[in-house]
C-alpha cells in the first residue's frame, strides 16, 4: 500500500466516524427526549401516590405500584427524595414492604456486586429502606473500600439503631480523611449512647495510633460523660493529642479542665498554647486572668490573637487587662490589643467563634 | 536526490512523524476520557446534596474575587457569589486599586463599614488602604489596595482569608449555586488532593437572571460560538484524559479550589507570571514532588462557572497571545522539570506534551506549510498527497471537537434546545476552516512578543450578559 493509499484509507475511516459520531449524537437526544417523556409522568405519579400516602389518603400499594414502574435509579431517588418528608413510623411501613418488592430484591442482591456503582446503588438505597436483616450486608458496605459506597452507606445510622453498625463506622473513622470522618462524626450521633461508652474505652488506650482523631470526633460531640478522659489526655505525648484537648475542654466548666489548661497554656507548642488560651476564655474563670493576660505577650501571633479575644470574654477585667496592655512596654501586645479593642460586637464573636 | 530535495522529505518525515505522535496522544486523552466521564456522572447523579447541605463535613471555603474596574457588575456578581448553596464560606472582595468607583458601589450595597487587620501578612502585596466588613453581609469581607494585578490581588485575599480552602474566582464569572458543593466531592471522598478545578463554560448569549444562568444557549456569533466548542473540548475531554494519566497542569484561574495551606508554603500567586494560573499549578506540582506528598489535582466537570468569552477577532487575539505567552514562559521558567524523575507522571508526560505538543505546534505547523508550499512550488512533494494529508488533519481535528460534543451529550447536556445541539455541531465542524489557523497566527505573535519581552495583559472588553426579556 502507498502512503497516499493510506491516507486515503485513514480520509474514508476519518468521514465515515464522524458521520457516524453526528448520527450518534442526533439520535442520542432523541431517544433521551422520548425516554424523558415517558418517565416524567410516572415520576410525577410516585410524587403524588407518596404525598397522598404520607397523607394518609391512600394505600401504600399505590406508592409501591408506581416505584416499581420506574427504572431502579429513579425509583431509589424518589425515596432519597421523600424519606426525609415522611415520619419515622409510616417510612418504617414503607420500608418494610419494599423488602418483598423484586427491584428491591435485586437492589440488596447488588450489595455484593463487583462494580461498585452497583454496590453505591445498593448503598443508597440501604441508607433510606434498610430493614434489621440488612445489617451484615450494611456492615460490609460501611467497609467497602470505595469512597462513595461507604459514605452512602454510613447514612443508615440516622434511621437505624445498631450497636453492631454504629461500631463498624466507629472502627474505620479514625482511618479517614478528615472531611469523611466529619461527616461520619454527623451520622454517628444519633447513636449517642453507643458512641460514648465505645470512646470512654478506646480514649483509655494511651498507645493507639487512632487517638488524635478519637479525641477529635469527642471534641465534636462536646459530651461531659467524656471531660473525665479528656482531661486524662492534657500531659499527652502527642502534640494532636494535646490540641484536640485543650479545644474540648473549653465546653467543660470544671476545676480540673481549668487546672489541665493552665498547663496547656504553658505548653511548648503554640498549637496548644493557641487552643488553650481560647478555651480558657470560654470558660473565663477569674483565677486564670492574669495566665491569659500573660499569653497576650507570646511570641506567637496566632496566640496573641486568641489570648487578647479570650481576654473580652472575661467581662470588665479582661478588658480592663487589654487596655492597660494596650498603653504598655510590650509592642506586639500592644499592636494585638489595640486591633481587639478596635473590633465591633459582630466581628468579635464571628473570631470568637 | 539533491540536498534541498533530501531537506524537504525529512523535513516532512519529521513533521509526518510529530503529526502522528501528537495525535496519537490525543486519541490516548479521548479513550481516557471515556471512562473518567462515565465515572464522574455516576458520582454526580448520585449525590445527595440536601444530606450534604445539612452535615458539618464540607471543608469551609473562602473564594477570592478580584476586582479592578468592576463597577457595572460587581453589586451583582457579589450578590450571586453570597447566595450559593453552600453552608460555611465567605467571600472575600479585593478592590485592586480600581479606577472606577468598585469601592463606593461595594460600600453602598453592602453597608460596609471599617475593621483593623487582624491578620498576619503571609504574602507580601501592594499596601492595604481598608478592610471591610458588611452589616448586611456577614460572609463578606472587602479589602481595598493598591494597583498590583490580579495576582497580588488574590495574595492579598489569601492573607485575609479565614478558612482551609481558597477558590479563586472572577469577579465577572457567575457560579451555578451548587457548584461549590459539587467542587468539594473529592474531599468528601476522602481523596488526598491539593487543588480542584471545575469546568468554565461560555456564558455569551445565555439567559442570565440575579447573577445566573437561566438558560443556556449557544452563541449565533460565529466566534463566540466556536469557543463553546474549544472550551467543551478543553474541558470534557482534554482535562477529563488527563484526570487518569495523573498531570492536570491546568486548573482554570477562573475556577479552581486550592488546599491554602499549599499555596501559601509556595508564596501564593507569583505576580511576574503572565497566566498566573498555570504558574500556580506548575509551582505547586513542584512542591508537593519535592517533598514527596501525596497529592491528587483532579478536574471534575459538572461544577460549572461560567464566563464571557470575546466576540471580537482583536480581543481575541490579545487573550490567545497572552495565554500563549503565559505558556512559553512556563515552559521556560520550569524546564528543569521537564524529563526529570522527580517530578514523575507532570516531568515526564504533562510538562513534554504542553512544551512539544501546545507550545511549540503553531511554529512546527508554521515550519509544514513552508516545507510543504516549497516543496510543492519544486514539484518535490505530490499535490494529491499533500491535499490528502490535509484533508486528514482538518478531519481528525473535527473529530475532536465532534467528540467533545458527544461527551457533553452523553453527559451533562447543558443545552436543551435541538438548535443548539445542531449550531453546536455545525461550529465544531467550521472550526478547522479559517480560525484554527487564526489562532496559529495569534499564537506565533506571542512568540515575537517574548523575543521582543513584553509583558502586557491585553485588555478584555465584555459586552455584559443577556437579561431574560421583562
Amino acid at each position: 500500500m502507498t502512503s497516499r493509499q493510506f491516507l486515503l484509507v485513514v480520509a474514508l475511516v476519518q468521514g465515515v466516524l464522524l458521520a457516524a459520531l453526528v448520527v450518534l449524537i442526533i439520535l442520542n437526544r432523541w431517544f433521551r427526549l422520548r425516554r424523558s417523556a415517558h418517565l416524567q409522568p410516572r415520576r410525577a405519579a410516585v410524587d403524588d401516590a407518596m404525598r397522598r400516602w404520607a397523607a394518609g389518603a391512600a394505600p401504600l400499594a399505590g406508592v409501591l405500584i408506581g416505584l416499581a414502574r420506574l427504572p431502579v435509579s429513579l425509583a431509589i431517588d424518589a425515596l432519597v427524595g421523600w424519606s426525609a418528608r415522611v415520619p419515622g413510623e409510616r417510612w418504617r411501613e414503607l420500608a418494610a414492604e419494599l423488602e418483598h418488592q423484586w427491584w428491591a430484591r435485586v437492589v440488596r442482591a447488588n450489595g455484593n456486586s463487583a462494580r461498585w456503582w452497583k454496590r453505591l446503588e445498593c448503598a443508597r438505597f440501604l441508607s433510606v429502606g434498610a430493614m434489621p436483616s440488612d445489617i451484615a450486608r450494611l456492615t460490609r458496605l460501611i467497609n467497602d473500600p470505595h469512597a462513595a459506597v461507604h459514605i452512602a452507606a454510613v447514612a443508615s445510622l440516622e434511621r437505624m439503631e445498631s450497636t453492631p453498625l454504629t461500631l463498624t463506622a466507629l472502627e474505620r473513622l479514625p482511618s479517614l480523611a478528615p472531611t469523611v470522618q466529619a461527616y461520619y462524626a454527623g451520622m454517628l450521633r444519633r447513636s449517642r449512647p453507643v458512641v460514648i461508652q465505645h470512646l470512654q474505652k478506646r480514649l483509655r488506650r494511651t498507645d493507639d495510633p487512632a487517638l488524635p482523631r478519637l479525641a477529635e470526633f469527642a471534641v465534636r460531640l462536646a459530651e461531659p460523660a467524656l471531660r473525665e478522659r479528656m482531661t486524662a489526655l492534657a500531659d499527652h505525648t502527642n502534640l494532636e493529642v494535646r490540641t484536640q484537648v485543650a479545644r474540648a475542654l473549653g465546653s467543660f466548666p470544671h476545676r480540673e479542665s481549668v487546672a489541665a489548661l493552665t498547663r496547656l497554656g504553658a505548653d511548648s507548642t503554640w498549637e496548644v498554647r493557641a487552643q488553650a488560651v481560647r478555651s480558657l476564655g470560654m470558660i473565663a474563670d477569674a483565677t486564670t486572668l492574669s495566665l491569659v493576660r500573660g499569653l497576650v505577650r507570646d511570641p506567637i501571633w496566632w496566640v496573641r490573637l486568641r489570648a487578647a479575644l479570650a481576654l473580652m470574654r472575661f467581662g470588665g477585667a479582661g478588658r480592663n487587662a487589654l487596655l492597660e496592655i494596650e498603653v504598655g512596654g510590650n509592642a506586639e501586645a500592644r499592636d494585638v490589643a489595640k486591633m481587639i479593642l478596635g473590633l465591633p460586637a459582630q466581628a468579635l464573636a464571628e473570631f470568637a467563634a | 536526490m539533491s540536498v534541498f530535495g533530501g531537506v524537504i522529505h525529512g523535513t516532512d518525515l519529521a513533521i509526518l512523524i510529530y503529526f502522528l505522535g501528537l495525535n496519537s496522544f490525543y486519541a490516548l486523552l479521548l479513550v481516557l476520557s471515556i471512562p473518567e466521564i462515565w465515572e464522574q456522572t455516576r458520582l454526580a447523579e448520585d449525590d445527595d446534596f440536601q444530606r450534604l447541605m445539612q452535615s458539618d463535613a464540607l471543608p469551609p471555603i473562602t473564594m477570592l474575587v478580584p476586582a479592578y474596574n468592576e463597577s457595572a457588575t460587581i453589586e451583582a456578581s457579589v450578590t450571586a457569589m453570597l447566595t450559593l448553596e453552600y453552608r460555611s464560606y465567605e467571600v472575600v472582595v479585593v478592590n485592586d486599586g480600581s479606577k472606577d468607583d468598585t469601592i463606593d458601589r461595594l460600600r453602598h450595597a453592602f453597608d460596609l463599614y471599617e475593621v483593623p487587620r487582624i491578620y498576619p501578612e503571609t504574602i507580601p502585596t501592594k499596601p492595604l488602604r481598608a478592610v471591610y466588613r458588611s452589616r448586611t453581609r456577614s460572609r463578606l469581607l472587602v479589602l481595598d489596595k493598591e494597583n498590583g494585578g490580579k495576582a497580588d490581588s488574590l495574595n492579598a485575599a489569601i492573607n485575609a482569608s479565614r478558612f482551609p480552602l481558597v477558590i479563586a474566582v472572577d469577579a465577572d464569572t457567575l457560579i451555578e449555586p451548587d457548584a461549590l458543593l459539587r467542587l468539594t466531592r473529592p474531599f468528601l471522598l476522602g481523596r488526598e488532593i491539593a487543588a480542584v478545578g471545575g469546568t468554565v463554560r461560555v456564558a455569551n448569549n445565555c439567559t442570565v437572571k440575579d447573577g445566573r444562568v437561566t438558560d443556556a444557549r449557544v452563541p449565533h456569533s460565529l466566534l463566540a460560538g466556536i469557543q463553546v466548542v474549544e472550551y467543551l473540548r478543553a474541558f470534557l475531554f482534554g482535562r477529563l484524559g488527563w484526570n487518569r494519566l495523573g498531570g492536570n497542569l491546568i486548573i482554570s484561574g477562573a475556577f479552581g479550589l486550592f488546599r491554602k495551606d499549599y499555596v501559601s508554603a509556595i508564596g501564593g500567586y507569583r505576580t511576574t507570571s503572565i497566566v498566573e494560573d498555570l504558574d500556580l499549578v506548575i509551582r505547586l506540582h513542584q512542591y508537593l514532588r519535592r517533598l514527596k506528598i501525596r497529592y491528587e489535582m483532579p478536574f471534575i466537570p459538572d461544577p460549572v462557572a461560567w464566563t464571557e468569552v470575546p466576540e471580537s477577532a482583536k480581543v481575541l487575539s490579545r487573550q490567545r497571545e497572552r495565554w500563549h505567552r503565559g505558556l512559553i514562559a512556563a515552559t521556560w521558567q520550569y524546564k528543569g522539570m521537564m524529563f526529570n524523575p522527580r517530578y514523575g507522571r507532570v516531568g515526564f508526560l504533562a510538562m513534554p506534551f504542553y512544551a512539544f505538543g501546545e507550545m511549540l505546534a503553531p511554529l512546527i505547523e508554521l515550519f509544514g506549510w513552508i516545507v510543504t508550499v516549497g516543496g510543492l512550488a519544486t514539484g518535490m512533494v505530490d499535490t494529491t498527497f499533500a491535499l490528502l494529508f490535509v484533508l486528514v488533519a482538518w478531519c481528525y481535528g473535527m473529530l475532536l471537537s465532534i467528540w467533545a460534543v458527544v461527551l457533553e451529550e452523553v453527559s451533562f447536556r447543558r443545552y436543551r434546545r435541538f438548535s443548539d445541539l445542531l449550531l453546536l455541531l455545525l461550529y465544531a465542524s467550521l472550526e478547522n476552516f479559517g480560525y484554527r489557523q487564526r489562532t496559529v497566527w495569534w499564537r506565533l505573535k506571542a512568540f515575537v512578543s517574548v523575543w521582543k519581552h513584553q509583558h502586557v495583559w491585553g485588555e478584555m472588553t465584555r459586552k455584559g450578559f443577556a437579561t431574560p426579556p421583562s
